[in-house]
């Protein structure tokens, strides 16, 4: 195990003393050459969470692991088992990637620094025609992956990566899966900070999503998946932007601009598409689609307190 | 891997990453320094060797009080919110490591400025320079002390609080600290302030060695030199360290 996060809760002290929780008795655990996902809403606690694994700050109670080793008592050793990728862009300034990816390699590796991986990891992910240009003239997705590259060059037992593959293009995230699908077989775990669950349900092995400090369920894509997993889900294409009414089978939805999602229980399909017709034919939605439930469902599921019908 | 290394490959990044904002800084301490040299001789009517001197010999300690106090503070509140504080905390080095390889850039910086505008006002003027050897040891004393008390002040206030402060010191520096003018001239409540503060020590202390015939500094000026610089970085060793 590389890591194990023992009932770890912390609390910050906000403005007029409200005491907010941003994680609550949190535990997980970390195999070897292991990828797992971290999902969570914006303010869901996962990076106070990865703070504390690296020692950045203490818990207010409970104990974080790392190779058998508490973090609380030596957070130096946790910052040199542990490379990170943050969320924020890291300012490179006048440094090129290559630099900033070398001296990285460096610190981190000493004379074991290995030039030839930059190499390789700049053609994983077609990053050579930005390889020595200044860190200020590169968009954010090239200094997103130099980013990368400064977590994995020389990486760490853990690797923690906070939202990657953020700004960066469609072609150049699958090359970035990839790498880090690599990065395992040599027995690196991964940590994945993301709120993009689509993208998170192919990569990981395991996952937990987290909600308000607290970790509602945590296991394979499929094991989450199978709290909802006797559901359908159907989208729909709405012909405007006002509301229409859901049927009341509808088990949860939820509307993203002129796109409402819904779930039901297999058994409503043929009720569901002849409802969903009849929406076409009276103007009112453009098309629909139904499909078996995703991960991206379970955790909306989990993570939203509104039901429909109720 | 040992401290050294760790140095070696901090300072590289930092200094690349800055490059161009620091060649910059050098070219307007440069400026800066000349300027006080021979701007300030425009304030008075009838400029004596005297006068000329303690400007002279004054430069060199507000380019330090500048870059320590002014320059220093900003570039860390830049630093703060742009996230970059955080991601250094997570370097697998030493906190004093990457202090310690920051440290060596500021000083870096301050040296052209610092001899230039000593040569421009020795070839102008002649105001009676007699560097003593002790000028290496005090030029790093109050570097160390304005760059430590730098650090101290913008680790610890925010990033606009910081702004507001460095702003004040600017001021402060150049118009009301005997720098560029005797102590006396000042009134009694600022003149018991600045035994307390370290911009009298620093100017102090850098005449002593650059005029070591004309001016003296006293045991006290090193010993508040010397505890203001403690506080200082150990105040930032502390935040840096703080969870």
């Amino acid at each position: 195990m590389i890591l194990n996060v023992e009932a770890v809760t912390k609390g910050y002290t906000g403005r007029r003393k409200n005491k907010m929780i941003a994680n609550d008795n949190i535990s997980l655990h970390i195999d070897e050459g292991e990828i797992y996902g971290l999902l969570g809403q914006n303010g869901a606690g996962k990076t106070t969470l990865v703070n504390q694994i690296l020692g950045l700050i203490t818990p207010d109670s409970g104990d974080i692991q790392l190779l058998g080793k508490s973090v609380l008592q030596s957070p130096a050793r946790a910052r040199s088992i542990c490379s990170v990728q943050p969320q924020s862009q890291v300012p490179l300034g006048f440094l090129t990637p290559k630099q900033a990816v070398t001296l990285i390699g460096k610190m981190r590796a000493g004379k074991k620094f290995d030039a030839k991986r930059l190499d390789t990891l700049f053609e994983a992910l077609d990053m050579g025609e930005w390889a020595n240009k200044e860190g200020e003239k590169l968009s954010g997705g090239a200094r997103r992956l130099t980013a990368f590259c400064m977590a994995v060059i020389a990486p760490g037992k853990l690797v923690i990566l906070d939202e990657p593959t953020n700004d960066v293009d469609p072609v150049r995230r699958r090359y970035l899966w990839q790498v880090i699908r690599n990065l395992t077989n040599d027995g690196t775990s991964v940590i994945l900070v993301t709120h993009n669950v689509l993208e998170a349900e192919k990569a990981v092995d395991r996952v937990a999503i987290i909600n308000k400090g607290r970790i509602l369920t945590q296991g394979t894509p499929s094991e989450v998946k199978s709290s909802v997993s006797n559901q359908m889900r159907i989208e729909l294409s709405l012909a405007s932007e006002l509301d229409i009414e859901i049927p009341s089978w509808a088990l949860s939805s939820h509307k993203n601009g002129s796109r409402l999602f819904f779930a039901i229980d297999p058994q409503e399909v043929t009720a569901t598409i002849e409802w969903a017709k009849r929406q076409v034919d009276l103007g009112l939605i453009i098309d629909y689609s139904l499909s078996p439930a995703t991960i991206e469902d379970a955790y909306i599921e989990l993570t939203s307190k509104k039901a429909v019908g109720l | 891997m040992n401290v050294l290394s760790h140095y070696k490959y901090v300072f590289q990044m930092q200094f690349l990453r800055n490059a161009g904002f620091l060649v910059f800084m050098i070219l307007i301490q440069i400026l800066i320094s000349i300027g006080i040299v021979i701007g300030f001789t425009y304030l008075l009517p009838a400029p004596d060797t005297n006068s000329i001197l303690f400007l002279a010999t004054g430069a060199p300690t507000i380019i330090l009080i500048f870059t320590g106090l002014v320059i220093l503070p900003q570039q860390v509140g830049t630093a703060k919110s742009d996230g970059y504080m955080e991601f250094m905390r997570t370097w697998p080095v030493n906190r004093g490591v990457i202090l310690g390889a920051d440290t060596t850039i500021w000083l870096i910086i301050t040296l052209p400025g610092i001899i230039i505008s000593s040569i421009v006002a020795h070839l102008m003027f002649s105001p009676g320079y007699d560097i003593s050897w002790t000028v290496i040891p005090a030029l790093l004393m109050i570097a160390l002390t304005s760059i430590g008390v730098g650090y101290g002040f913008s680790y610890l206030l925010s990033p606009t609080a910081s702004l507001a402060l460095s702003q004040v010191i600017v001021f402060g520096a150049l118009m009301f600290s005997p720098v560029n003018f005797p102590l006396e001239r000042l009134p009694e409540w600022l003149q018991a302030l600045h035994q307390v503060l370290p911009i009298y020590s620093m100017a102090e202390v850098m005449r002593a060695s650059l005029a070591a015939s004309t001016f003296e500094a006293t045991a006290g000026n090193y010993i508040n030199l010397l505890i203001w610089c403690v506080l200082g970085y150990g105040g930032a060793i502390f935040i840096l360290n703080r969870k």
